[in-house]
């Protein structure tokens, strides 16, 4: 172009600037740029291809939120959860109680590997189900009832209905109390439950019930005698637990495959012995909730950009002293299902450990999800670590670790002219003084 | 013992402690004022306690160090020692203020 020739580098400048501007803007706008924490591919194996439409409500729940389901028959022999070190999906869902054995390259040890690897699985037992689901939910931390005839019986706390029952149709609506893993609103009906129990170890962290049978409940044969009381009783039995792994990886284990069918669903629901008729039974929104938390839409945290500088200073150095005073700084941010948004809590703490933590204080957060506080270095010199351990019922857990090392004073960074000391200067001086007088008077006198 | 016989022990003394020269007892002055330094310097430590424990150090070992110095001045000094029959007092006084000099050398690197 050959008119106007001081035009075209104004244009060109004029663009720079407008991209330049618009990315700034961007980029302070944006949150960070991680990406969601779990794909959307699940895996479902069924035992019956009837569940997937007496079990519709459940499985539409999922696909309405974007998860992208892939039935198939347990004994597939196509169904395989990875390629070489690909997996193939991101979630597996076992709905299949009475499967003894798995088609294709699925087995037991795979489905653990597949948990290990931090990913998620829901697995539903029922009234028959196979050893080898009860293995694999005593590899997660669960121990069903051994006998294999045995339901939760609780003549107390069960469903009315039209005909009396043998009292396996129970009704529970004794939820753990945690938000984050059931929702902000609360379940005003009780949720209907017919399978088998199961127990957890009190001593194992990782796993916890959700809903625990009453305390009239008990697992025994409902068909026979008891010939000796039931070893599992009381609200020691859970129907419904979750494991959340080292990893994060969560597994939900339910006793009851038929609860989550649309049967119960949509039923209504009367406990024995209350007055009111709660016209649709609590398991949708139950499990619908819980569903979430298990696919790490809900109370999924990660943390970013840890940074620690001298107070007063901004870059990072590669070395601090005693007695210095420190900032230190970590950005948490929580998963809200569809976007990352800023962790807000109080109880996130920073130690500064070196085989024991010198230092504990709380971090405290602002509103854009950065948690920060300041403290002095301790007297004592070595290799530290800044660790945050956080382990929140229903979070995944963050352990984050930073090392660095703490000197001592150099030979010119100690404390001149202490005032304590002020007579012993006076005294070194005035020998000083003294012996240079000593001097004069001995070479003179006479 | 009774009280005359300390008075005259003490006037015994004094009497024979005047019969020394006049040099000696000037260095016998400078080593009276240097060990009450010290003294002192032991009885504030006592008092408030070792914190800089090297200016301590210092203070105590520069009136203590002069004391000795000094008292080695006064021993070749002496007429009466057969030993130092031999040496010029100016060696002695050179070897004195020499040794001094590098006492408070290390007394001020010392004090912190």
């Amino acid at each position: 172009m050959s008119a106007s020739p001081s035009f075209s580098p104004l244009v060109l400048l004029l663009i720079t600037l407008i991209t330049l501007f618009s990315s700034a803007f961007f980029a302070a706008a944006a949150s960070p740029s991680l990406s969601p924490p779990r794909g959307k591919k699940i895996l479902v194996l069924l035992d019956d291809i009837a569940v997937k439409s007496s079990h519709s409500l459940y499985f539409s729940s999922l696909s309405s939120r974007g998860y992208d389901l892939d039935f198939k028959l347990s004994g597939d022999p196509s169904a395989s959860l990875r390629h070489y070190s690909h997996y193939l999906y991101d979630g597996l869902v076992l709905f299949c109680p009475s499967t003894e054995r798995f088609g294709g390259s699925i087995d037991q040890a795979a489905i653990l590997d597949f948990v290990d690897s931090g990913h998620d699985l829901i697995i539903a037992a029922d009234a028959n189900a196979s050893d080898l689901i009860k293995e694999i939910a005593t590899e997660c931390g669960v121990d069903f009832d051994e006998d294999p005839s045995a339901m939760v019986v609780d003549h107390l706390s069960y469903a009315v209905s039209e005909y009396e029952g043998d009292h396996t149709l129970i009704v529970a609506n004794d939820f753990i109390q945690a938000d984050i893993i059931l929702g902000n609103k609360k379940i005003e009906a009780p949720v209907l439950f017919q399978g088998i129990g199961h127990s957890i170890n009190p001593a194992n962290s990782l796993v916890f019930k959700v809903l625990s049978a009453s305390h009239a409940a008990y697992s025994a044969n409902p068909n026979a005698k008891l010939s000796a009381p039931p070893s599992l009783s009381g609200s020691a039995i859970s129907l419904v637990s979750v494991m959340q792994a080292r990893n994060n990886a969560r597994v939900l284990i339910s006793g009851s495959l038929s609860m989550f069918s649309n049967r119960f669903f949509r039923s209504s629901v009367q406990q024995y012995g209350a007055t009111i008729r709660h016209q649709k039974a609590g398991n949708e929104q139950f499990l619908t909730e819980i569903s979430k938390w298990i696919f790490h839409e809900r109370g999924h945290l990660q943390a970013m950009n840890v940074r620690h500088n001298k107070a007063g200073e901004v870059d990072e150095p590669p070395m601090y002293r005693i007695n210095d005073d420190l900032e230190y700084s970590v950005e948490i941010y929580e998963w809200s299902g569809t976007s990352w948004e800023p962790y807000v809590a109080n109880d996130v703490q920073v130690q500064f450990y070196m085989m024991s933590p010198y230092v504990l204080k709380t971090l405290s957060a602002d509103k854009k999800g950065v948690f920060s506080t300041s403290f002095k270095v301790p007297d004592v010199y070595g290799v530290f670590q800044f660790k945050v351990e956080y382990q929140k019922l229903g979070y995944t857990g963050l352990s984050l670790s930073k090392q660095i090392p703490v000197r001592p004073f150099r030979h010119n960074e100690y404390e001149r002219f202490i005032p304590t000391a002020y007579p012993y200067y006076g005294a070194a001086f005035s020998m000083m003084a003294g012996f240079f007088l000593f001097t004069f008077v001995h070479l003179y006198n006479k | 013992m009774t009280r005359s016989d300390a008075q005259a022990l003490i006037r015994s003394l004094r009497s024979a402690y005047a019969a020394t020269p006049k040099n000696l007892k000037i260095i016998d002055l400078y080593l009276a004022f240097s060990v009450s330094s010290a003294l002192i310097q032991v009885i504030y430590m006592a008092m408030v306690g070792s914190f800089p424990f090297n200016s301590f150090l210092s203070g105590v070992l520069s009136c203590v160090g002069t004391a000795v110095l000094a008292v080695c001045l006064r021993i070749q000094l002496n007429k009466e020692n057969k030993e130092f029959k031999d040496l010029a007092p100016e060696r002695a006084f050179a070897d004195f203020v020499l040794c001094n000099l590098v006492l408070h050398l290390v007394i001020i690197n010392f004090l912190g």
